[in-house]
């Protein structure tokens, strides 16, 4: 279809390893199909629970081009710069290590600026087709119903996405400058689940702030924007007037956003591929002989097992990012809990202390799946003469610790200033801990370690059945939190009765993991 | 004296395919023996059972002694393991690799400390033994691993081509290695399709044909059962398991 070695020849390779990717992501076999049906059914149902329900509603509407719509409108677009940013940066950070076929690529007869040119483009077309997929559907019957210029936002989001590739680009390029190849990995990923939870962050305002304080914020900016004097800075307006759809505003869009990309592409194309081919030197550095002297010879099992746990742990940026933009959840979550509880206004209170052993559990989770199914060498602990419920409970420890610590400084001081959510939360956190932790050990799915930077890969049914009992426990913690012990009962039994219907001995466990071998 | 290894009967099959059918073999204390075969003739799978990570469908295995299948721990105690594909993980250290290993084999950490140290700076690692695995070449990873399967002091160290994709110094080190520990009275079995590497070290050969000893000797009791007075291990390889060359 196209000239071997061509852009769009190339284009079309790229795409076809993102889709394989996305696929991959979802599993294999069955998964795979659940994702392409998910993915033809979604747009079906958007067009029909929003697409449709909003072209009637807003067929007449007009939007005019005030303060409070052009304010509305940059929100919107930083919005959606920030959270394309945080997949742009994590892709040019991959792209810097993860570069097996770049060197082949490399090798070949092809232009090298080409050949990135195109690896950039296609992350740029994965992040606005990710986008595209959920707005086109809603936009398509608005357009069709009277606002055909609405469908400007297309080409607005494309842009947005362009400018966020060449931003993250530049980032990822200005941090491995600045702070070396190992750091950049590292703080590169930690920064993308950052940059994607500070959208979050910044609609929970009123959450961490306090309602009055945001409150006032908000007041004072509405009140700015709305008193006539206020003139918005030059440009501000072109978002809104380029996603309605007016020529010369939605060009300047568009040339900003494909400016930014060119500008990333033209003065990194060259540096890029000399930081990639640096990245794979990473781990010879020298600074790393610091850690020499610091060996801690035992000759417990279960220590060394915990040890090396919480080493691995430590050292993979993929799951501290992963775990830290989950933690960021937790923040608004503590702050609202803490805050009705010091000011007594204890409605909140159940549903925080049992969203919050949700959260845990899930986190707990992810760590267990690390440290019980990633397991990189099982040779090794197979061959060892060290009983595998040690090498198990030493693994488990290494999962629930982490947690652990970082809800102790939430549940002390909640426990202090109100004593029975406090204790509902820590009995719901340990329960939701403890029932994860357990079904990753009941249902182990071994795979390497390397795969959670592609995605979770434990069964699709322990997932399922984690989220399911974690909210059945969550809802026994909020009731236990709100004092109502008798109605407690219910979902506590339910979540126990799950979790022994689940369970499996440890010939049952062994027989499974010789089967998956 | 009590045979380092002694294998009676055993059987393994995956699905309906046989992988080791009613295989007998016996290796001495003190001996470098080299177990060889085409690919897929079960040698792998034997010396998997015998590291205690497949269960045999029917037999015996003892260690020194020891029964592998009803003593596993006691077994495994005295074992070393090492594949050809290096048994580590990428973000640790040589050292702190060392450290994990010594510490499922429980070794006194002074003792440890001290093995692993001797150890690292016999295979020219000592220098490195600061940087994480995941920079390494394949030559070093693999020594990495050597280390890790000879920091408990394994009375039967069992290797599965230990020299596959290591160049020519590395794989001479890795060669010194294991002499040195047959000298100092470990038990060495290793597989190789390198056989002239089989011929020049081991001091007995095994050759494996669809799950089956097809031969065991020396060179010279080998040769004398072909009747081919200067043949090359390659020749009575060829000959014994019916391959044309």
């Amino acid at each position: 279809m196209f000239a071997p070695g061509s852009t769009l020849w190339l284009m079309r390779h790229e795409l076809r390893l993102s889709w394989r990717g996305l696929t991959e992501r979802r599993g294999r076999g069955r998964g795979r199909f659940r994702t392409l049906w998910l993915s033809a059914i979604l747009p079906l149902i958007l067009l029909v629970t929003a697409g449709l329900p909003l072209s009637f509603a807003l067929r007449r509407v007009q939007i005019s081009v005030s303060p409070i719509s052009v304010a509305i409108a940059a929100v919107i677009a930083v919005a959606l710069f920030t959270l394309m940013l945080s997949q742009t940066l994590s892709a040019a950070v991959d792209a810097l290590y993860e570069r097996a076929d770049l060197d082949l690529l490399f090798s070949s007869p092809l232009k090298p600026r080409r050949v990135l040119t195109v690896r950039f483009l296609a992350v740029a077309v994965n992040v606005f087709t990710l986008v595209g997929l959920i707005t086109t559907p809603v936009l398509l019957p608005i357009a069709v119903t009277g606002h055909p210029a609405w469908l400007a936002l297309e080409p607005v989001l494309f842009s947005v996405s362009l400018a966020a590739t060449g931003a993250g680009l530049m980032i990822a390029s200005g941090l491995f400058r600045l702070i070396g190849p190992r750091r950049t990995r590292t703080l590169g990923q930690v920064l993308a689940a950052v940059t994607g939870a500070a959208a979050f962050l910044l609609g929970q305002a009123y959450n961490i702030l306090g309602r009055q304080q945001a409150g006032s914020i908000w007041a004072v900016i509405a009140k700015r924007i709305a008193d006539p004097s206020f003139h918005a800075p030059p440009g501000l307006d072109w978002p809104l007037r380029a996603m309605l759809g007016q020529p010369l505003p939605l060009l300047g869009v568009i040339a900003v956003g494909v400016g930014v990309f060119l500008l990333a592409n033209q003065l990194l194309g060259a540096r890029f591929a000399a930081d990639a081919a640096a990245a794979a030197g990473v781990g010879t550095g020298g600074g790393r002989a610091r850690a020499a002297g610091r060996a801690r010879f035992s000759a417990s099992a279960f220590r060394a097992t915990f040890t090396k746990e919480m080493r691995l742990i430590a050292r993979d940026p993929a799951l501290i990012s992963q775990v830290l933009l989950r933690v960021l959840y937790i923040i608004p979550l503590g702050i609202v809990i803490l805050r009705q509880a010091g000011t007594a206004q204890a409605l909140a209170l159940p549903g925080g202390a049992g969203a919050l052993s949700l959260i845990a559990g899930q986190i707990t989770g992810s760590l267990a799946w690390i440290t019980i199914s990633a397991e990189d060498a099982p040779d090794l602990l197979s061959c060892a003469p060290t009983p595998t419920r040690t090498l198990r409970q030493a693994k488990l420890l290494a999962a629930i610790l982490p947690v652990a610590i970082l809800l102790v400084p939430l549940l002390v001081p909640l426990t202090v200033m109100a004593p029975l959510p406090g204790v509902a939360a820590a009995l719901g956190c340990a329960g939701s801990m403890g029932m994860t932790a357990a079904l990753n050990v009941w249902w182990q799915r071994p795979a390497k370690r390397s795969d959670f930077r592609r995605a979770r890969q434990a069964s699709w049914f322990v997932t399922l059945m984690e989220l399911l009992l974690g909210i059945v426990i969550a809802v026994a913690t909020g009731m236990i939190a709100a004092g109502q012990f008798g109605w407690a009962l219910i979902p506590a039994v339910l979540a126990l009765v799950g979790v022994l219907l689940l369970s499996r001995s440890d010939a049952q466990v062994a027989q499974a993991l010789r089967a998956a071998s | 004296m009590t045979d380092a290894l002694s294998i009676r009967g055993l059987s393994k099959t995956f699905g309906g395919k046989v992988a080791v059918d009613d295989l007998s073999l016996t290796v001495r204390a003190g001996e470098l023996y080299a177990l060889l075969g085409p690919n897929g003739a079960g040698k792998t799978t034997t010396l998997r059972i015998v590291a205690g990570l497949l269960k045999p469908n029917a037999g015996q295995i003892g260690v020194f002694g020891r029964d592998v299948l009803a003593d596993p721990a006691a077994a495994k105690q005295i074992i070393a393991w090492a594949p050809d594909e290096p048994m580590l993980y990428d973000r640790l250290t040589p050292l702190e690799y060392l450290e994990f290993v010594a510490g499922l084999w429980g070794v006194a950490p002074a003792q440890a400390q001290a093995k692993a140290e001797e150890l690292l700076k016999w295979l020219g690692l000592w220098e490195n033994r600061g940087e994480r695995c995941e920079g390494f070449s394949r030559g070093m990873k693999q020594k990495t691993a050597l280390a890790g399967a000879l920091i408990h002091d394994p009375q039967l160290l069992i290797l599965d081509e230990p020299l596959t994709g290591l160049d020519a110094a590395v794989a001479r080190q890795v060669k010194d290695l294991l002499q040195a520990r047959v000298k100092a009275g470990a038990t060495v079995i290793l597989t190789t399709h390198i056989l002239e590497v089989a011929e020049r070290m081991a001091d007995r050969i095994g050759i494996i044909q669809n799950g089956r000893l097809a031969a065991e000797g020396t060179m010279d009791e080998l040769r004398a059962r072909t009747g081919e007075g200067q043949a090359t291990l390659e020749d009575l390889f060829l000959e014994l398991t019916g391959a044309e060359a």
